[in-house]
Parts: C-alpha cells; structure tokens; sequence
C-alpha cells in the first residue's frame, strides 16, 4: 500500500514538473514537428464542422476530395478534425488566441470574419480565386479591401416554405402582396391554425423576417447603408417595418412562445403540420426534396413563395434575404501556406460541381443544372437565385459581434413587446455610431 | 505524539501533489486570465494593454449587475431547497420501508448531462405542446404561461431543472452523512424515550451540521459560478432576461470577441464568489462549530 | 485489517403503541409516501423519457407532445449511433480516462484532507483556503491560459491533458465534502494508534481511508459522473479521434443546418448504462461500508 501511494506521487510529481519546466523552456521547438512533415509527407491540417452523423453529404464529398487529392499528390497527407458547429466555433477561439489556427478552416462571413483578417490570421487568396466562376456577389462578403480571404462554399437565400393542404383546407393562395400576405396570416389566425413559425430563441431567424420587412419597404439599399454608416438606422423604412413586425405579433402570427422556441423547435411545427409558413434558408430543401427521413406525403404539401411585395414600398419581390454561408480560409501563420491554397482551389472547385446533386448544398459556384437529375424545387429555387435582383447579407452577419448582439437583443425584444419600434431602432443607432 | 502528527515530511509529501496541480492548472491560468483583464484584446489579433479599463467598464456595466443579480437569487433558491433535499435525505435515512429503492431512484437524474436534461425540459417547458402547459391545461387553466419565452418568469422557469438537476447530488451527501451517525448513539436516545423527531432534529442533524455548511458553500459558489443549462436553454434570453455571470462572461468572450472584457468578468465573478463565501460562512457560523 | 460485520440495529420508526397512535401513523405514512412516490416518479421519468426520445424520428421529436411514446420504434437510431463516428472507441476512452481520474482525485484529496484535519502544522489553513479559492474559479477563465501552457510541452492532443485536468479540476470540490466528514469522524482510534507507535502512513490507509470508505464512494460517484460528463476539456484539448471520448461522440450528431436528434438520444443512452450500473454498485458501498465503520467508531 505505501508503495502505491509513494508511486503515484511520485508519479504527479514528475507529470507537475514536465508541464512547470516545459512551460518555461521548450516553448520554440513546438510546432515544427507538429504541422511539418511526418515522414516524408507534407502535412496540411483542415477543420471542418460536417460530422458523418450529421452531414453525412458533405462529409462524404470532403472526404473523396482529399482522397483523390492526396492520390493526385502523393507527397501530401490531408489530416481533418471536424467538429460539430458551436463547438467549432468555441475551438476556432481558442486556437486564434493561442495563434494555433489549423493550416486549412472554415469561416464566415463579414462581421464573424472581419477580425481575423484585421488580426492579421488568415492569408489573402486573391491569387486562387477565380472571380468569374461565382456567383456575383458572393465574393464580396468575404473581401476586406477588395481582396478575398475566404472563398465561399455555399449560398442560401430565404424563401417563404408554406403548408399547401393547410393553404388548401382554407382557401387560401399564395399571396403576391403583403395585403394578401395579412389576410392569409388573418384566416388562419382566426381559424386557430399557427400561422407561422419562428424559433426567436435563436434570434437571426426573427431577424430574417425583419430584414424581409425592411427591404421591401425601404428598398435593398436602406438597411445596408444604416449598417455601413451610409445612412442611419432611425430611417422612417425601418422604423415602419418595425412597426409591421408588432402588428404582426399582436395577429398573432407567430407561434405561441417563440422567444423560447429555438429554430429546430420552431422548426418541428412546420415539419408536424402545426403551423403553415416557415422562412428559412434553402439549407432546409432536403427536408421538403431528397430527405430519406421525411415522410414522402409531408414533402409533396411544401411549397415555397417569394416574400410579398409591400405596396408603396421601394423593394421588390425579386430581392431575397440570405448570402453565402461558410467559406474555406488558409492561415497566415501556415507553414504550408502555399500546399494549403491549392487544395483550397481544389476543393472549391470539386465541391461546386458535386454538392447540389449530393449534398442539396447550393454552391457559391456558379451551378450548370442542365445534365443533372434535380428535385424540382432546386430548380425552382436556382432559377429564382438567377433572376434575383439583390441578396441582403444576414444582418447580424454584416455586422460586427458586438453590433450583431445589439441587433438580435433588441429583435427579440421587439417581437416580445419589450422594445416599441422607435425603441428598436434608436437602440440599434446608437449601437451603429458607437462602434467607430 | 505530536511528533508523529506534525512531521513535515509527511505532510509535503500528503499535500503538495494536489497543491501543486492546482497551482499549476487553475491558479496560474486564473492568473494570467487576469492579466488578459488589462488588454483590449478580440483574442484574435494583438493585445494592447488598457490597464484598469475593463474593469472599469464592469463596474458600470448594467448587464453584469444584472446577471449578477440573477446568479444570486439562483444561489438563494439553490441554498433554500437544500432544506428540502435534506428532509428527504432525513426520511430515506431512518431505515424506512422502500428507502434503499427510493435512494437510488432521487440520484438518477444527476447522472444524466446537461444535453439530456435541457432537451427533456425544453420540451416540458414547449409552449403549446409541453407537458407543462398541457397539465395546467387539464386544470383548466386558460392563459398557459410562455415559460422560457416571457421575460418575466423565464429566469424562474430556467432555476426549477437547474435546481432539479442536483437534487441527486446533495441527497447522496445528506445520506451519507446521516449514515455516519453511528447507530449506538440512535439507540442511546432511543432508550432515554426520545421520538423520531427528536433524534432528527436533536442529535442527526446537529451531527451533520459541518457537512450541512459544506453543502451551502457548494450551494452558493456553484450557483454563483453555473453556466451550462441556462446557455444551451435560453442562451441568457430573452433580450438578457436570464443572463447570469458565467453566461454573460462566456458571451463577451467567446462570441463577442471582447476577450480581454471577458477576462475580467471572470475575474469579477471569482471576488464576488469570494465575498458570498465569506459571508455565508459568517452567516452560518455558529459556537457549536467545530473548530481546527 | 479484520472486518467485523454487524447487522444493522433495526430501528423502525412506526413501532405502534396504540391503537389510535397507529391509526395516525399510518395516515401519516401513506402521506409520506405519496410524497416520496411522486417525487420517485419526477425523478426517474427523465430516464424512460430519454429511452423514447433516442426511438424516435428527427420529426416526432420535435412538435409532438413529450408524453408521445414512438409511433414506430425507430432502432436504425442506435445503429447509425454506434456505426457512424468511432462511438466504441469513443466509449473505451470515456471508461479508462473516467477510472483514472477519479482513482487520482480521490486518494490525493484524502492525503490532503488527512494532512489538513489530523496533522498538525501551521499553514494547513492557507493550505485549505487555496483549495477553497480554486473552486470558485470559473472554468471557461482558465481555458486560454491552459491550452498555451499544454501546448507548450505538447501536451495537446494527448490524453494526459485530459486526466490532470479532470483530477485537478474536481480536487476542491472532493476535498471540501471529504472535510465536512473528516470532522465528524471520531478521532479516538487514531490517536490510540499513535500511542500504540503506528507510523502515519499506517493510520492513513489501514485506519483512515478504509473508515472513509462511503465518504469516498459517495466522492466516486460525483467525480465519476463529472468525468464521465464532461466536456469543454475534451473538445478544446483533443483534436484526433484517437482521443475522444463520448461528450464529444454526440457533437457527432449536431450538424451545421441539421441534428441527428435520434441518434444524439441513443448515443446518450448508450452512454448512461455504464455509469447506471456503477453508481449502482458504489451506492451500495455507501451503506455497506456504513454498516462496517460504525463499529469501530
């Protein structure tokens, strides 16, 4: 027995005194043996966030890609870590502020994105981007002065889902106009049926109905100037889309509870027929499309609807809320800098021809559907995509994090009455002017 | 005899393994996580340092006065249901009947992580089809409350699987300890003519009473420090209404890129943690204390 | 060290004098435990609530009420749980770095418990307090700060980080329930073995430690379900499979757009047997070991 005990301190005396003096000495020596070669393969470190047990899809395409990557390139060894979404948020903190960045990751857009660049992390890509190959715009949410620092994988805009046999049983059609948009919130209201569901717990998705709001009624270019300090934020558009999100809360509208309902809780209505509309980004159509795990009969009562046209309003009903999703970087601080670029081109490059078809994730990539054998609401949603007059970025994602807090607090108390709409909007104003 | 007790020797080698390990593991990262307190720093780029700025700015921060408020009335409820929890302990421990089942059956939800339990209690707490709602339903209750979603009770609401979820924890404690009284001194009372109640309140819990201040300080720090059911539940909303420190200092770190800010929120936490305990344990002090 | 077995005094509270007085005990008791029944049956509903939630459909969920039982038992859950992402070894993992941590924390916080209550010398006060003080730091602080220093004697990704930072982590919370009960245990026998010459590595693990064997099963157990839980450490720390454990096998299943919400029910369930059956078993030991130290006390 004393022997045991005497082992094992001794034991924590030797692990204690590794961690004290390695702390102090070997500080210089760490990372070359780990993100160098092993063997006589150059090692290029990725991190996603598309787990096998979720994204199996997109799990799968990455995985080929580094495959036939690494069969092309023999002298490379791909290694990935991958991580579910939040927590490869909380990582990606935790390796910028220990400068440990993976060679190879995934970012977001504008506000989420702008920092890192500013800190000097992720490298220009300006020399592998290959501009005419994506779709207009989608560049630029990811460009700090004109120059690209991640290239975008997706691009989602955010149709209007609705419940066809709940539209049916009431007579209702699919409204053009915000009137008609109201008077279909109003029938269903009255007949006890959930007019919409929204997970505000989560807050971008309330933010997506106001920013449609917003958009129709003072046109595409009001919001974004009130965020790029072009414009003010107390601009009557934004103020009188406020006004039309309370009235639409006091319809009752929205789903009972939705300040507590997350979006995959709010989400569970749609799919259970609960409630009969449901803005979301096209990342849910293979949920109404493809899904193996979604009832065949609930899929063919989805359809979709463009967010009506507000009359009198500047915006019109071609202009959609959404943006490119997440994008590839490389770190500044990567040995491999230039190894870790080429897979990027790469992967974009494969990635644009094969995830509508395998993955149901629209590319930024400009898509060629003519060959392939595509559910029809994709098309539908691609050619809507083509004919778009304007995409707003999300606007917690234009802003920065501290804005973007401000602006989803105050959507949540705007929807829970908490915040009146000169409320809402002096709030985020003085949040806007702030910051500089 | 006193040798044998006070020989240095033994005493560094008891002691200095674990007191080593929390030096190097919490007290020098706390210490450097104070440190980051005086930079302006995302946790991205370069720091700059401030010097007392941030916590300057905590001081006059509303939001963290208010969670602070609000981790400190969880620290009220969480200390206030350890009556209760110590009542059930006092029940399960005096040889009743189906106690051993009982037992066993209180301390499962402990065992399960906060994954399960906030997926289980945000469908209790599921406005129109949560078991909540349906059974004041069944009550006939006509105006179901929104629970998580009404900035008026969603703090209330979030406290009852917080404080929920340990009820396992201190039941086990509290049984334990009541286990340790030795029997003899039961019997003893027993035969002076003492009635059930008289040995729970007589001789058990002053017996168990050291353990019992043990379990409030836990009470009072953990609650003070909690974090984990409040983020994935309500994520400190709605517009703030259930933020508490941890949650609002995790916030300003990790998602709004205010490291350094964040920093020093924790470092807030840690001395008011360190004024509760103090006053707790002046609060709880009493003669019959036993003293080292 | 001989092991006298006593059986328990039985002492039944409702020993029934008199008629009337019986009457009202037995009132009383089924009042007791109605109680008791209710409270068992909030308590042990997450458990089969979990079992249903990991046989349903992604769809059935979420919308439908939470008393619902599964349409169609969906089994495919545990099957995509187990095949997808390495759950097994993730599981292995879990087991070994658990069982390590928690025999570590243990017996360093009852060394340390021993020295403050029983020996004497003049800074086991600052000594406790320092423990004291640990406890009230708030984890995601220390998070940065730990990784650089792991990182800098290439501890990161390696399992040892994980065990000291599971055994340091949940050494004041040990020490502290270990103290509330080192002051109540009787010090006669220790004392009678210091006069009697026993050195005191001989006191601490033939006289103290198996004294405080339910006190120490009672720390297992929450050390345990700590561990066994626990998550932050393991994501931030460990970057390959090799090295992970079931916390994060679940984060397998949350997706960036979609959760595996089914899967995420098996793979928790899956997860909790093990610890079921221990704490079972340790629960046990809280009695027995009762039963066996009052003797000597």
């Amino acid at each position: 027995m004393l022997k045991k005990k005497a082992v094992t301190a001794a034991l924590s005396l030797a692990l204690m005194g590794g961690l004290v003096l390695g702390g102090c000495s070997s500080s210089s020596s760490k990372s070359e043996d780990t993100s160098k070669s092993s063997g006589d393969k150059t090692v290029v470190k990725m991190m996603h966030l598309w787990p096998e047990g979720s994204a199996k899809a997109q799990y799968t395409i990455v995985d080929d890609i580094i495959k036939t990557y690494e069969k092309e390139h023999p002298d490379i060894d791909i290694q990935t870590e991958i991580l579910g979404n939040e927590q490869y948020k909380e990582k990606i903190k935790v390796l910028s502020a220990s400068n440990e960045l993976p060679d190879i990751g995934i970012t977001w857009a504008a506000g989420y994105m702008k920092p890192f660049v500013e800190g000097n992390m992720f490298a220009p890509l300006d020399d592998i981007v290959q501009e005419d190959k994506f779709v207009a715009g989608t560049l630029d949410a990811f460009s700090v002065d004109q120059k690209p620092y991640a290239i975008p994988l997706e691009l989602n805009i955010a149709p209007v889902y609705y419940n066809k046999e709940i539209f049916k049983k009431y007579d209702l059609e699919v409204p053009k106009t915000y009137d008609e948009f109201l008077k279909v919130v109003k029938t269903l209201s009255d007949n006890d049926v959930t007019p919409i569901t929204v997970g505000n717990k989560d807050r971008w998705t309330g933010s997506m109905w106001y920013m449609y709001l917003a958009d129709r009624i003072g046109g595409p270019e009001t919001l974004n100037n009130a965020i790029n300090r072009t414009g003010s934020f107390e601009d009557p558009a934004l103020v009188k889309a406020a006004e039309e999100i309370t009235k639409l809360v006091d319809m009752d509208a929205f789903v009972k509870g939705f300040n507590g309902l997350s979006n995959d809780e709010a989400k569970g209505y749609f799919m259970n027929e609960q409630a009969a509309m449901y803005i979301m980004g096209t990342w849910e159509l293979p949920n109404y499309t493809t899904s193996p795990d979604v009832d065949q009969k609930f899929k063919d009562k989805v359809g979709y609807f463009k967010f009506p046209a507000y009359e009198g309003g500047k915006g019109n009903i071609d202009s959609f809320v959404g943006g490119p999703g997440v994008a590839l970087f490389a770190s500044e601080q990567s040995k491999v800098k230039d190894e870790a670029k080429q897979f990027i081109s790469y992967l974009v490059d494969e990635w644009g021809k094969r995830s509508v078809v395998e993955a149901g994730v629209i590319p930024a990539t400009t898509v060629d559907t003519s060959g392939s054998d595509l559910a029809q609401m994709y098309i539908d949603i691609l050619n809507d995509l083509g004919n778009a007059t304007n995409i707003t970025l999300y606007a917690d994602v234009q802003m920065s994090a501290g804005v973007a807090d401000v602006h989803l607090n105050q959507i949540q108390a705007l929807f829970g009455g908490q915040s009146t709409p000169k409320e809402f909007t002096k709030a985020q104003e003085e949040a806007l002017a702030s910051e500089k | 005899m006193k040798n044998v007790m006070s020989n240095k020797f033994v005493i560094t080698l008891y002691t200095l393994p674990a007191l080593l390990l929390i030096l190097v593991l919490i007290y020098i990262p706390i210490t450097l996580s104070g440190y980051y307190g005086l930079m302006d720093w995302d946790g991205i780029g370069e720091m700059k340092f401030i010097g007392l700025e941030n916590y300057v700015t905590l001081v006059q921060d509303k939001v963290f006065w208010t969670s602070t408020w609000h981790s400190f009335q969880l620290a009220i409820f969480s200390a206030v249901s350890l009556l209760l929890y110590l009542g059930i302990s006092l029940v399960l421990a005096s040889k009743i009947k189906g106690s051993d089942l009982l037992r066993k059956i209180y301390l499962i939800p402990m065992l399960l992580s906060s994954v399960a339990i906030a997926q289980l209690w945000m469908k209790i707490f599921d406005p129109n089809n949560g078991m909540a709602n349906r059974l004041l339903e069944i009550f006939g209750v006509e105006n179901t409350p929104l629970w998580l979603a009404d900035p008026e009770i969603a703090l209330y609401s979030i406290f009852i699987p917080v404080i929920w979820q340990y009820a396992g924890f201190y039941i086990l404690i509290y049984y334990a300890a009541l286990k340790n009284v030795p029997d003899e001194v039961i019997e003893a009372a027993k035969i002076d003519g003492a009635n059930a109640l008289q040995i729970a309140f007589r001789i058990k819990l002053p017996l168990i009473s050291g353990i019992f201040k043990v379990t409030i300080m836990l009470a009072v720090v953990g609650s003070l420090k909690y974090f984990d059911l409040i983020y994935v539940m309500t994520g400190g909303g709605p517009n703030g209404a259930s933020e508490v420190m941890a949650s609002y200092m995790y916030k300003e770190a990790f998602k709004l890129n205010n490291f350094g800010y964040g920093s020093a929120l924790g470092f807030g936490l840690l001395v008011i943690c360190l004024v509760m305990t103090w006053l707790t344990s002046k609060l709880t002090k009493s003669n019959d204390d036993v003293q080292f | 060290m001989s092991k006298v077995s006593t059986q328990p005094v039985t002492t039944n509270l409702s020993v029934p004098k008199t008629t009337k007085k019986s009457y009202l005990n037995k009132i009383g008791f089924g009042f007791l435990y109605l109680i008791l029944g209710a409270f068992a049956i909030i308590q042990i509903y997450p458990l089969i609530w979990l079992v249903f939630f990991s046989l349903k459909t992604n769809q059935e969920v979420f919308g439908m009420s939470p008393f619902s039982l599964p349409q169609d038992p969906n089994w495919e859950n545990y099957t995509r749980a187990w095949t997808s992402g390495n759950i097994g070894l993730y599981f292995f993992n879990s087991v070994w770095i658990t069982i390590l941590s928690v025999v570590l924390t243990t017996i360093l916080a009852s060394l340390v418990t021993f020295a403050v209550t029983r020996m004497h010398w003049k800074l086991s006060g600052l000594v406790l307090g320092l423990f004291l003080v640990a406890y009230m730091i708030p984890l995601h602080s220390t998070i940065i700060p730990l990784f650089n220093m792991y990182n800098n004697v290439n501890l990161i990704d390696s399992p040892v980080s994980i065990v000291l930072s599971y055994t340091t982590f949940n050494l004041p919370l040990t020490i502290m329930i270990l103290l509330g009960f080192y002051r109540t245990f009787p010090r006669e026998i220790e004392e009678a073995a210091v006069m009697d010459g026993c050195s005191v590595h001989r006191i601490f693990f033939q006289i103290t430690l198996p004294m405080t064997v339910p006190v120490l099963s009672t720390t297992a157990i929450i050390n345990m379900i700590y561990n066994w839980n626990e998550f932050v450490f393991v994501n931030t720390f460990i970057s390959s499979d090799k090295w992970k454990t079931l916390t994060v096998g679940i984060n397998n299943f949350v997706g960036q757009y979609l959760t595996d919400w089914g899967a995420i029910g098996a793979t928790l369930v899956i997860s909790i047997i093990p610890i079921l059956l221990t704490f079972l078993f340790l629960s046990n030991k809280i009695v027995e070991g009762m039963a066996a130290g009052s003797v000597k006390g």
